[in-house]
């Protein structure tokens, strides 16, 4: 199978790791050959018919920051590569924009137009244009894999899709941001202001140098959007959403919730075609009060009851799997090598 | 519905199977009977009981039985279970007149605010307070959290609310 990665920061360089880490896994369980034929960054593309030199490409990173290095790269865009190369795939990881869905939006319709399937963990175009996306999908016959943008490592909407098939999700609850809630649960075991918790994240590079899209809880939204979407088929968009973030917690506001039993969490919900984020008391022996940079999400349904998922929501690495995952779907189901 | 009856019983044997018998045959679902042997003079002694009828005709033709067979019923009542309903507010509550935040929530007919606990870190700085609301009538719990995100969006209070509610 062969794989163009657009955008090569956190998440596109763990992949290439994963990809030499996993190389001969691949092979023996899945007979699966991936092979990596071009990378855009802003700098430029890297492409190599027969496969790109995975190790080559880390390594030129590492000293330049940029792909254009790469030897024989061009300065070519990521438009320009997917419409110039032949390939079965587009890993698409670029930056979230919450606000155009760009340069995402225009990388992924491109992809699907040329017949190529789609694979990412860019939640801005998917929170904007869902409907479009999977309409674009469906008219050019590709797969659009998207497990990555929600909860990183955590499996939910393969998990629901496939596994649940038979169920109808009736409502989704959860924690869908990381680094909201390690700022609360430092809050809780320290009783310490949000700005103090939230410095202490920045420096062990869990909140990024702008934390306002997860302590505000736009990121929360835009995930919330995706699972509305992929599992209850609810038409919605991330305007739609009604969000308050957790800048105003106060550190006695999670020390009288806590006395009394509970937790403060900000929390995505999906119930009757209402999309809210917000902080909310859970109670401790709830199984959505889960602490540190995890994610989880309860799903509500028909047949199966609750099930409840829990993972890591972040990282080069973790994240991966999921989008390994949509991959190794994609080759079985489509019969690529 | 569910119904709480405080009988007065005559205090010879017998008189418990005769006062639930009719109970049941008529249909009514019996959940607990508390016997008190207590004596209320007049050779009678109280028995509580506690059970499901359908509809109000059900528990009026129960009591007409109960009364021809020389059961005095004393009191009648619709047990109803209080629903407790936990949130926090943070912002100026003090400032912002809490008592009349209290009395809007108040104000609705089966709901009130019957705990408050408050921390003030600074006067300057914004407070917290954990609310308990107390809905004996649950159909009036969604307008109590509708009238309470609305005196907090007058008053630029954060409201967080318990998960489901
Ligand atoms: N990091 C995580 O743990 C995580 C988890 C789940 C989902 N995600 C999502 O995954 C996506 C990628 O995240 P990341 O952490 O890898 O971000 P990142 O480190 O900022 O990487 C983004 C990459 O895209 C490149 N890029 C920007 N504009 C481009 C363009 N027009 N054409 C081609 N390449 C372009 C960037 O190049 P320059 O650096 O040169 O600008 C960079 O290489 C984001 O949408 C994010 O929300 C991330």
């Amino acid at each position: 199978m062969d794989i163009q990665i657009i955008g090569f920061g956190v998440i596109g360089q763990g992949f290439v790791e994963v990809l030499l880490r996993k190389e001969r896994f691949l092979k023996q369980r899945y007979g699966l050959d991936l092979k990596v034929v071009s990378i855009s960054d802003i700098t430029g593309t890297a492409v190599e018919g027969e496969g790109i030199d995975l190790r080559r490409a880390l390594e030129v990173m590492r000293q330049t920051r940029g792909i254009i290095n790469y030897p024989g790269a061009r300065k070519m865009t990521g438009v320009e590569a997917i419409e110039a190369f032949e390939a079965d795939a587009v890993l698409e990881v670029t930056p979230s924009n919450i606000q155009t869905g760009e340069p995402g939006l225009t990388h992924m319709l491109k992809a699907m137009g040329q017949g190529k399937h789609l694979v990412t963990s860019n939640k801005g175009p998917l929170a904007l244009r869902f409907r479009a996306l999977s309409d674009a999908a469906k008219k050019n016959g590709v797969e659009f894999g998207f497990e990555a943008s929600v909860g990183g490592a955590m499996p939910i909407i393969n998990l629901a899709k496939v596994n649940l098939a038979g169920d109808e999700i009736l409502a989704i609850e959860g924690i869908l941001n990381g680094t909201t809630n390690f700022v609360l649960s430092r809050m809780a075991k320290e009783e310490s202001p949000l700005e103090i918790v939230l410095k202490e994240a920045r420096e062990m590079g869990i909140a990024e140098a702008d934390p306002s899209y997860d302590i505000e809880g736009i990121d929360t939204a835009a995930k919330l959007v995706i699972l509305a979407n992929a599992l209850m088929g609810i038409d919605a968009t991330y305007r739609d959403v009604k969000t308050q973030g957790i800048r105003k917690v106060t550190p006695e506001a999670v020390k009288l919730a806590k006395e009394d039993g509970y937790a403060i969490k900000l929390i995505g919900e999906v119930r009757n075609s209402h999309l809210e984020v917000a902080p909310r008391l859970v109670p401790v022996d709830h199984p959505l009060n889960v602490d540190g940079i995890l994610n989880v999400a309860l799903l509500q349904t028909d047949v199966a009851g609750d099930i409840t998922v829990v993972g890591k929501g972040a990282g080069a690495i973790e994240t991966n799997s999921a989008i390994l995952s949509d991959i190794i779907s994609i080759a079985l189901k489509r019969g690529l090598g | 519905m569910k119904i709480s009856l405080d009988l007065e019983l005559k205090d010879v044997p017998g008189q418990l199977v005769k006062a639930l018998e009719p109970v049941s045959r008529m249909g009514g679902n019996i959940i607990s009977v508390v016997h008190l042997r207590e004596e209320l003079g007049k050779g009678r002694v109280p028995v509580h009981l506690l059970f499901e009828v359908r509809d109000s005709a059900m528990l009026d033709a129960i009591i007409a039985e109960l009364e021809r067979r020389d059961i005095w019923v004393s009191k009648v009542g619709e047990f109803k279970k209080k629903e407790k309903i936990t949130l926090v507010l943070v912002g100026h509550i003090v400032d912002t007149d809490i008592r009349d935040t209290i009395d809007r929530i108040n104000e609705i007919e089966g709901v009130l605010v019957a705990d408050l606990k408050l921390a003030m870190p600074h006067p300057e700085k914004e407070s917290s307070a954990l609310i308990d609301i107390e809905v004996t009538r649950p159909e009036k719990a969604k307008e109590a959290l509708q009238r309470l995100d609305s005196v907090a969006r007058e008053k630029d209070l954060l409201v967080i609310r318990s998960l489901r509610s």
